[in-house]
């Protein structure tokens, strides 16, 4: 009976949501930035699996689905260009050379540090998008024969250091403007950062919101030219 | 809209893309190809947003769960990320303050210069 029970894509589905409201709530509950939902969730689903003996296979019967919507969640990012089209085209240039050369900044050092710790090219190909939101980092990932799953967890662990030292940086780095502060947040942090970019200020949040989707489409180009 | 008039035109377009995707004679996503395409259905006023709200805000509300999957998918390769943990770690880390560093200062940079050359004011 347990064995249909795993099997079914029902599994998948009900854990994966489960622990997704379940870490959902503790984030608010605690209010902590370290207990970013995805990776708590993540962590509980693996923990589930483990403790009942799930194999990979069986999760996925169900996790593909979800996977599946990982592509219409990507394409609505488009309303929050749609939503800052005012902001973006009055700092068009600023915002376009910063995640450009955010984007170009952060493929460069990942190299860099691929290249010294000579790692395999899957590894690489993993890493390379770390700086950008998980659904577009992933399709990269994947398209050079990286590996979603490591991509994914260097990207939300990239969120969760920026989301929590981006205020640091700017004083550190002597940031005052508020749009490069934005733009910066995006560019290093995307969506997480993007969180409290909009704590920080409404118009912060408003240019980390861009700068993660320009950021995004950038990296997805410039990776061609690897 | 009905809820399922808006899946039509949500996934629509993720099919469209994928079927550019193929053509394409390079790789490139095609989730970033569908988001392209909706920016510009948007910004055209071809799709209002009030077409795709009520999905799209499931969608945005609930986008980390889509991840979850994919890191749970890491089991597969834990070798390659317990032999690879200390690179992982470090390029991980290391990387986001020098991105905020450059891209924040070429922001900060060229404001100020189009500032002083065009005396207006962004704020």
């Amino acid at each position: 009976m347990s064995e249909a029970v795993f099997s079914s894509p029902f599994f998948g589905l009900t854990l994966t949501a489960a622990c997704w409201v379940f870490a959902l709530w503790l984030q608010k509950r605690t209010g902590l930035l370290v207990c970013n939902p995805v990776l708590v969730a993540a962590l509980l689903v693996i923990g589930v699996m483990t403790l009942f003996h799930v194999s990979l296979e069986d999760y996925n019967a169900g996790g593909s689905i979800i996977k599946l919507m990982l592509g219409p969640a990507t394409a609505v990012l488009a309303l929050n260009i749609y939503q800052q089209r005012q902001i973006l085209r009055s700092h068009f240039l600023p915002v376009l050379a910063g995640c450009l050369m955010g984007s170009l900044t952060s493929i460069a050092v990942v190299l860099a540090f691929c290249w010294f710790f000579a790692t395999e090219d899957m590894f690489t190909a993993s890493m390379v998008p770390k700086s950008i939101t998980t659904a577009i980092a992933v399709g990269i990932s994947e398209s050079r024969g990286g590996i979603q799953g490591i991509t994914a967890a260097s990207v939300v662990i990239t969120g969760v250091e920026g989301a929590m030292l981006s205020p640091l940086f700017a004083k550190l780095f002597r940031i005052t403007d508020p749009v490069a502060e934005g733009v910066a947040i995006g560019a290093s942090s995307h969506a997480i950062g993007t969180s409290k970019a909009l704590e920080i200020g409404p118009l912060q949040g408003a240019m980390s919101s861009v700068s993660l989707c320009v950021c995004g489409i950038l990296t997805s180009i410039l990776v061609l030219f690897l | 809209m009905h809820i399922m008039a808006e899946a039509a035109i949500i996934f629509g377009i993720c099919l469209l893309s994928e079927g550019i995707a193929a053509l394409l004679p390079f790789t490139f996503p095609a989730s970033v190809i569908s988001m392209l395409i909706l920016a510009v259905l948007l910004l055209t006023g071809a799709v209002k947003p009030k077409h795709i709200q009520l999905l799209s805000g499931f969608f945005i509300a609930n986008m980390g769960m889509f991840f979850i999957p994919s890191l749970v998918g890491t089991l597969e390769y834990a070798e390659i990320l317990k032999a690879r943990f200390i690179p992982f770690l470090v390029i991980t880390l290391a990387t986001t303050p020098v991105v905020y560093l450059v891209t924040a200062w070429t922001v900060q940079l060229l404001i100020r210069h189009l500032h002083r050359k065009g005396g207006e004011s962004h704020e």
